[in-house]
């Protein structure tokens, strides 16, 4: 993974010296907080419900051990002996107190990591594929052009005092797990014929109040001219997007509004201007400079199969549901790419304790080349594990809470923290993800309901990526009382599409009934092998919605 | 400029001798800033006037106004003020760079409006050289802040050479 | 930011977050702002709920607390005042999933 230069280090020293300043001059009463208010958020800091928030980045969710175990060691000495780990790949902490956040993120700064940009009217973390570097058919890393990219995009001059906050993903492989089409940049890497990497870059996705699947605005960005093309997209953006009504300022809404062909005509005649200037063809020992830290593991030669795994298999059958659901084909013969479910049932989701951060540190040391990957579903990665060593690394995570045998079933949910939490939310979420774990607990009932994608936001911004779950939950106030709206057949892959709402919304009391309802009817109606979304894009809606508001 | 604002050009204190002229006011021999509008109405007549001539780029709310609009009378304007009507309304920054990368504008660019100084040093870098600051900022305080990073990822109009290039002497 | 009072509220308190720690605060009738709602200034009608904001805002409130406002409080004949809304109740005590964090977490 990438390394930081002298440069690196010193601009996120200075960062933190800034910053620091700064926070001095707020508590000495100095600067008002409507004028500290856009510095704390471009340093990740948010004011909720209860303290403040601070928003960690990790870019396009990748961490090394020592990353983790800092991680684990702020949650103890800066907050409440956990952290969060978010729908961007981000983690964030619910209680620092904001005269420690400078001293925070000089400890962070010692690890490479920080919090710039995590918030505020700014490009954010870049995102991209949990299983990057690990999976078969991959046609580039994504983290190199990820890396690439977040350089030109931090403290960039232009570009941080945009209309809104902006979002950029990266997938280098044809099963998108980076949800490229629901950002307001997504990139695709791809080959032309000539066996030349470009990038298809879509733009205008986003969920929240008006949800938009991306349009695409080039089949074929040359390598080398990416970053030109970016900073014309991103020009494009910061001039014509609105200013008036910030529900109305993401690229989303300028996609919509200009059209596709006048957006593609406006950003091609911005690139075609920025390209011949030639300031931004990034060289290409740089580019070979940062592809080296992404250069694949060094792992063993091994055969497909191992006979220590496949005897605790068929001697241990939890062990062997675990391996089943959570283990996933690595493109190298004899390891597998390990899904740590932040799942429990009945827990809170995507939510680890600093000693279950310490434990995942020593484990992605010990067993899987020292990087440990965060998904977007709220959920941890081990890539490159030996075949041989995945029951250790199962028993390990067992004792700790962690071995979760869900990926992607029905209790595999996830909730943004809603109004447990966040100032912004008109219901609670993670209770709901809790009740629907414990109503689902069975195990061979989840694994005959299959592949289920629940997904809950406590409010229209979204934050758990309601729109686009197989089951799609809102949170909603009505007079005062939570309730909760459901949409169906949602999907953030690479068949992108956005839930319809079934009717009127549900209470707290009637919720969950409401979802046994949805998944009994997915069950009656289902054809061999089809799993939840896939009944739904074949039925439809009607059959669904009749059962569920039948009186 | 208001009576509690200062001018910092170039680094440096500077008097102000510009002001504001309203569209439907007639215009001195004294150094003034015109609207774009009036700029495109009466260009004609503008270019005979030998006086120093301004004009004000404004950043609009849902839609501002485009600054390559001034790329026919660069050479009949020495100043260009743009406009951050508040400091969220980022516009002024792209209008800042295409004036002086693309549209080559040399004389001076400068912000007015709500202006946090974290903001003076990215304006800086976007070719912004020209920035009305509360009195009671210091022009030391002011150069520090312009300091505050020594480096930067990406090139933009100060002429820096991104890390991205300095790396391999670039 | 997310609801206040409820349009024709008569019972109201003050409440803001701490600005150095962001904990939850509620302005009391002694002029200082308590970690506990139990001693909240209770307004009673909606003139005696801008005197208190009032009070709560001297011009250099920025230097101890973050965005003060009226919420609504509700009148219980065994509990005595409670907050009207979910979010107030859940700022009053802590997260609902974790009772061993936020106010609710300290021994009384």
């Amino acid at each position: 993974m990438y390394r930081y230069d002298e440069f690196d280090h010193q601009l996120v020293a200075e960062r933190v010296e800034q910053f620091r300043g700064q926070v001095a001059r707020r508590v000495a009463g100095e600067i008002t907080e409507d004028a500290f208010k856009p510095l704390r958020l471009m340093n990740g800091v948010y004011l909720q419900l209860h303290a403040y928030m601070l928003r960690v980045a990790i870019p396009y969710g990748t961490l090394s051990s020592k990353q983790m175990r800092m991680l684990a060691h702020l949650a103890r000495k800066y907050d409440r002996g956990y952290g969060h780990f978010t729908t961007r790949q981000n983690i964030q902490y619910n209680w620092p107190a904001l005269d420690r956040i400078p001293d925070l993120l000089q400890e962070l700064a010692s690890v490479e990591m920080h919090a710039i940009q995590t918030s505020g009217n700014c490009i954010r973390n870049v995102t991209s594929d949990q299983y990057a570097g690990a999976i078969a058919d991959e046609v580039e890393d994504p983290r190199i052009i990820s890396e690439i990219i977040r350089q030109w995009s931090t403290f960039h001059p232009e570009f941080s005092y945009l209309p809104r906050k902006f979002k950029i993903a990266v997938t280098g492989h044809k099963n998108d797990r980076a949800a490229i089409k629901l950002h307001d940049i997504g990139i695709v890497i791809v080959k032309n014929a000539a066996g030349e990497i470009g990038y298809e870059v879509h733009v205008g996705g986003g969920q929240g109040r008006t949800p938009f699947i991306a349009k695409k605005m080039s089949d074929f960005v040359p390598a080398a001219q990416l970053l030109a093309y970016l900073e014309a997209v991103m020009r494009v953006y910061n001039m014509l997007g609105r200013r008036d009504n910030s529900y109305k300022a993401r690229i989303k809404i300028l996609v919509h509004e200009t059209g596709e062909e006048e957006m593609r005509r406006l950003v091609d005649a911005e690139f075609a201007k920025i390209e011949a200037s030639q300031m931004l063809t990034v060289p290409q020992e740089e580019i070979d400079r940062i592809a080296a830290y992404f250069a694949p593991p060094v792992l063993q030669e091994l055969p497909a199969t191992s006979a220590s795994l496949d005897s605790a298999r068929a001697s241990d059958s939890a062990f062997d549901h675990w391996v089943t659901t959570n283990v996933v084909s690595h493109v190298k013969s004899g390891y597998g790419i390990v899904n740590i479910s932040l799942k429990p049932i009945g827990g809170i989701p995507g939510d680890a304790s600093d000693a279950q951060m310490d434990v995942i540190a020593d484990l992605a040391e010990a067993y899987a080349q020292d990087e440990v990957r965060v998904t977007h579903e709220q959920n941890l990665v081990l890539p490159h594990v030996k075949l041989d060593d995945l029951k250790t690394v199962y028993d390990t995570l067992l004792a700790h809470g962690l071995a979760t045998p869900n990926l992607g079933m029905i209790s595999d949910t996830i909730a943004c923290p809603g109004l447990d939490y966040c100032n912004l939310a008109n219901a609670r979420s993670i209770p709901l993800a809790q009740e629907i774990s414990n109503r689902f607990a069975d195990l061979d009932r989840q694994y005959d309901i299959g592949e289920l994608k629940i997904k809950i936001s406590g409010c229209i911004n979204a934050c758990g990526h309601h729109h686009v779950g197989h089951i799609g939950i809102l949170g909603v106030d009505k007079k005062g009382t939570e309730f909760y709206q459901i949409s169906l057949g949602g999907s953030a892959d690479e068949n992108a599409s956005l839930g319809d709402i079934t009717g009127r919304a549900f209470t707290e009391d009637d919720i969950v009934d409401a979802i046994e309802n949805l998944v009994a009817s997915y069950v009656d109606l289902r054809h061999n092998g089809e799993r939840f979304i896939d009944t739904y894009r074949r039925v439809g809606m009607q059959p669904f919605k009749e059962r569920l508001y039948a009186e | 400029m208001q009576s509690n604002r200062q001018l910092i050009k170039d680094g440096a204190m500077a008097e102000n001798l510009w002001s504001y002229v309203e569209d439907d006011a007639a215009l001195s021999d004294a150094a003034s800033i015109i609207s774009l509008q009036r700029l495109e109405d009466d260009a004609d007549t503008l270019r005979s006037r030998n006086a120093p001539l301004g004009v004000i780029l404004r950043a609009g709310e849902k839609q501002g106004e485009d600054v390559r609009r001034l790329a026919p009378f660069l050479d009949m304007i020495q100043l260009v003020a743009i406009e951050f009507p508040v400091y969220r309304n980022g516009r002024g920054f792209s209008s800042a760079r295409i004036l002086r990368e693309e549209l080559k504008f040399d004389g001076e660019v400068r912000a007015m409006g709500e202006v946090l100084f974290d903001q003076w040093q990215p304006m800086a870098r976007c070719g912004i050289n020209a920035f009305e600051v509360d009195a009671s900022i210091s022009l030391d305080q002011f150069n520090q802040a312009l300091g505050e990073f020594s480096q930067a990822y990406q090139p933009a109009s100060d002429g820096r050479r991104g890390i991205l290039w300095q790396r391999h002497g670039k | 930011m997310a609801q206040h009072s409820a349009k024709g509220a008569r019972f109201q308190a003050v409440t803001a977050n701490r600005l150095t720690d962001g904990e939850v605060v509620y302005f009391t009738d002694a002029g200082h702002w308590s970690l506990s709602f139990s001693e909240a200034a209770i307004a009673d009608g909606a003139e005696a709920a801008e005197a208190v904001l009032a009070r709560a805002m001297p011009a250099d409130f920025e230097a101890h607390v973050l965005d003060p406002y009226l919420f609504e409080v509700l009148q219980d004949a065994q509990t005595g005042f409670q907050p009207a809304s979910v979010r107030e109740t859940i700022r009053a005590k802590g997260p609902t999933i974790r009772l061993d964090l936020g106010k609710q977490a300290i021994a009384s």
